[in-house]
């Protein structure tokens, strides 16, 4: 019967690369993050991988912002923090001697809560960075490059002199993504990027994140767990943890494909957390 | 929007189409096999089952990570859930035509008798018939006419009847008995895949309409006397 | 219908506390009716006192010489004033944005809240204290200048802009500020490129503020400024310069009633000036914070 001979290939649904195959931008090892005498975080160990979504889920409080914040270097910006253990990007150890926070900035691009958009102009949102950090060459053609791969050029192209402040929450974002991928980081972190916005704006981002992964390695810090279940390849969960001290801090309870986590995760308190069943 | 998971459903029907496609070939085969007593052939029809659980399989695995990661709801999940459903329904399919084969296999050699296999292919065309008619509801999610499918079980009905009178009449010789016990089952499989075949249809009206319901069948008087 | 149980009007104590209520409410709305009126009564008594001198020729000529005070005008006074505030101002404005930005933006915690505190001290010096410290390490060894003036009103602006400068510093949202840095943009380049333009109008309308505020200093002016200058406009700010309130000063002093009506119709421009620019200032600044905080 030779209907019965001729096979079918079967569409293997695109898998993720097995563990030791996949490439790891960051390496925190036994991290620790404090503000003054306050522990913030404690004992992370998390590999971030190249070209996947990364999602850090947990209760507020977790420390799952300041994780993220450690990772390029924002919690410079609060006097009283310090962190102890290690951080490496790339294999460089992102708090060693001689490490200039700034340059880690350069490589490592973020994007916050609320859309924030500077005061001027939609092309010169984009083309800011580009100019101070002297990346000024076909200034037109990086600008717009920008805006595509933030599916945002065919909204503004007809109107990009005009303010940013005029485009709706949804779009502001999707500029300030493509603020920060213009200047062509390796790394991009979203805090919490669609808390501010509506459904459709949400999905919008979601979808570009999606389109994203292609090129740049992201982490994003959600409060949405659907959120994290929608987008990421791998979900890390920071769960609260009181020390014998009295200090209450984050901890990084368990880590894994974004699968594993939402449909048979190894550890009782994310199954709590995932279910919300978790105080 | 959600460009991610509007692929991740349609390449779900699309899996499902194919099963779909597989198990007709499984249901076309396994009549060859009863036709023609071809041992080769039946092996072959075993060995292809393999092909329709990878698809099976792959359905199965990917719904709670969709259902899990994508939530999804209204008609979407309800499509979701018919594809659940509908894998299954195929899935037994092919199974009873493995059963069929293996029956085949066991009734190799013993005398035969045209009526029974007449019966027979005229049964398993029907299932055919059948079964591409419930997956094209749900295919075209357009559901007219849930009383065609019952209508397409009536021939099968028939036909299993008139096969059973044949096999009793078939005498007293052994052999003769065991070919007929053998074609009973496979009467029965047969049967049984026309009964899956409604349940597919029902599994269409459900997603179409929103609810589910049983349709009337053998065991359920229908609602308007019919000729 | 029934009749309810109680009633809910004000009886007793609570009818009492309210009598109590509504009469400090009326005390005080009293006093801010006064605060108005102390107001208006300035402005009408000043404004009809130096009517009698305001013509053109009092903004267009000098003062004229000899037998005849009534001609002329203030020309070199208000000359005077512009060079004063105006060099004053192009000292104080950089030097107050500075500051105001190490203390906002750079300063670690505990240093921003010293260098506050001085500002706000250096505040409160009584301008003729300042007058005296810069006559006796300028004008003592150097003679009087309409320089030396505006140094004086430097000093007084610069605490003036450098807190309202910093207050709108404080107003732009920290996410600007992420913004930029998340770019991998340094601190300096951040706060000139994007936290100082969003602060432009802040800027801009405290500045304004400091000028209407030393354009009515009498005090320092006297020691550095004022002596032996002639009456006709001069713009050199090495030479000593009359200022509006230096001519209200002296001519108030005149026994003739034409200088008198002169320095009554400088105290009324000058306090037109005033009166106009802090509101256009003030009114400028609430459109400013409600663009910032929306």
């Amino acid at each position: 019967m030779e209907a019965i001979k001729t096979k079918i290939e079967v569409t293997e649904k695109e898998r993720l690369p097995v563990v030791s195959e996949r490439e790891a931008v960051f390496e925190a090892r036994d991290l620790a993050v404090y503000y003054g005498d306050q522990r913030a975080i404690d004992g992370v160990n998390l590999d971030i991988y190249q070209r996947l979504i990364t999602a850090i889920i947990g209760p507020s409080g977790c420390g799952k912002s300041t994780f993220l914040r450690t990772l390029n270097r924002m919690n410079d910006l609060v006097p009283a923090a310090r962190l102890t253990g290690q951080l490496r990007y790339r294999g460089i150890d992102l708090y060693g001697p001689g490490v200039d926070a700034v340059e880690v900035r350069r490589r490592v691009g973020m994007v916050f809560q609320k859309p924030n958009p500077f005061h001027s102009s939609i092309y010169d949102n984009v083309a800011y960075g580009l100019r101070i950090l002297g990346m000024k060459k076909d200034l037109d053609e990086r600008v717009e490059k920008a805006l595509r791969a933030a599916a945002l050029w065919d909204e503004v192209k007809d109107r990009l002199k005009d303010s940013a402040l005029g485009l709706s929450g949804g779009q502001q974002q999707r500029l300030c993504i493509a603020r920060a991928i213009a200047v062509e980081p390796e790394v991009v972190l979203f805090d919490e990027p669609a808390s501010a916005l509506d459904p459709i704006s949400t999905s919008a981002i979601e979808d570009l994140m999606h389109e994203l992964k292609r090129d740049y390695t992201l982490v994003i810090v959600t409060h949405n767990m659907q959120q994290a279940a929608r987008v990421a390849d791998m979900t890390a969960f920071f769960g609260l943890d009181v020390s014998p001290d009295g200090n209450r801090q984050g901890v990084l309870v368990e880590y894994d494909e974004t699968e594993k986590i939402f449909t048979n995760p190894s550890d009782k308190r994310t199954e709590g957390y995932v279910t919300g069943r978790f105080g | 929007m959600r460009e991610l998971y509007t692929s991740e459903l349609e390449e779900l029907e699309a899996l499902l189409r194919d099963e779909g496609k597989l198990v007709d070939r499984a249901i076309r085969g396994a009549l060859n096999v009863l036709e023609r007593d071809d041992l080769e052939l039946a092996d072959e029809l075993i060995a292809f089952d393999d092909e329709i659980d990878s698809r099976y399989l792959a359905i199965e695995q990917r719904i709670p990570s969709l259902l899990a990661r994508q939530t999804p709801v209204a008609g979407e999940l309800r499509l979701v859930l018919a594809i659940l459903y509908i894998n299954l329904h195929l899935e037994r399919i092919a199974d009873y035509c493995v059963t069929v084969a293996k029956l085949a296999k066991l009734a190799h050699g013993l005398p035969r008798d045209r009526a029974v296999l007449e019966a027979l292919e005229e049964m398993g065309e029907r299932c055919r018939e059948m079964l591409g008619t419930g997956l094209e509801y749900f295919y075209a999610r357009d559901f007219t006419d849930s009383q065609a499918l019952i209508e397409m079980d009536r021939p099968i009905d028939r036909a299993n009847r008139k096969l059973i009178d044949r096999l009793i009449a078939l005498g007293p010789d052994e052999s003769q008995r065991e070919w007929a016990m053998r074609m009973m089952l496979a009467s029965r499989c047969l049967e049984r895949i026309g009964d899956h075949a409604v349940d597919i249809g029902e599994q269409a009206a459900y997603l179409v309409r929103g609810r589910f319901e049983e349709f009337t069948d053998a065991s359920h008087k229908p609602p308007r006397a019919t000729t | 219908m029934n009749e309810p149980a109680f009633t809910l009007k004000a009886t007793g104590r609570l009818r009492r506390r309210q009598l109590v209520n509504q009469g400090m409410g009326a005390l005080a709305a009293g006093a801010a009716l006064l605060a108005v009126a102390v107001l208006a009564i300035v402005v009408i008594s000043v404004g009809s006192r130096g009517a009698g001198s305001l013509n053109l020729a009092f903004f267009t000529q000098n003062q004229a010489q000899g037998f005849n005070p009534k001609g002329g005008g203030v020309l070199f006074a208000i000359v005077g004033s512009v060079v004063l505030v105006g060099i004053a101002t192009l000292i104080a404005l950089p030097l107050g944005v500075l500051v105001a930005v190490y203390v906002s933006e750079l300063a670690p915690p505990r240093l921003a809240r010293v260098a506050r505190m001085a500002l706000d001290i250096s505040n409160g010096i009584p301008t003729i204290v300042i007058g005296i410290f810069v006559f006796t390490i300028l004008v003592a060894a150097h003679g009087q200048s309409a320089l030396a003036g505006s140094i004086a009103l430097a000093i007084i602006m610069l605490p003036l802009i450098a807190r309202a400068t910093e207050e709108v510093l404080l107003l732009v949202p920290s996410s600007q500020r992420e913004a930029s840095l998340a770019l991998g943009v340094s601190r300096w380049r951040t706060t000139v490129q994007v936290v100082i333009p969003s602060a432009l109008g802040g800027i801009l309308t405290g500045t304004t503020l400091a000028i209407a505020r030393v354009a009515g200093e009498t005090a320092p002016l006297l020691f550095l400024t004022s002596l032996g200058t002639s009456s006709t406009a001069d713009a050199n700010p090495l030479h000593p310069l009359q200022s509006l309130t230096l001519v209200i000063f002296s001519y108030s002093d005149q026994a003739d009633p034409a200088y008198q009506s002169k320095a009554w119709a400088a105290a009324f421009t000058l306090m037109c000036f005033v009166l106009v620019t802090s509101l256009a200032a003030k009114l400028a600044l609430a459109r400013y914070r409600k663009k910032l905080g929306g």
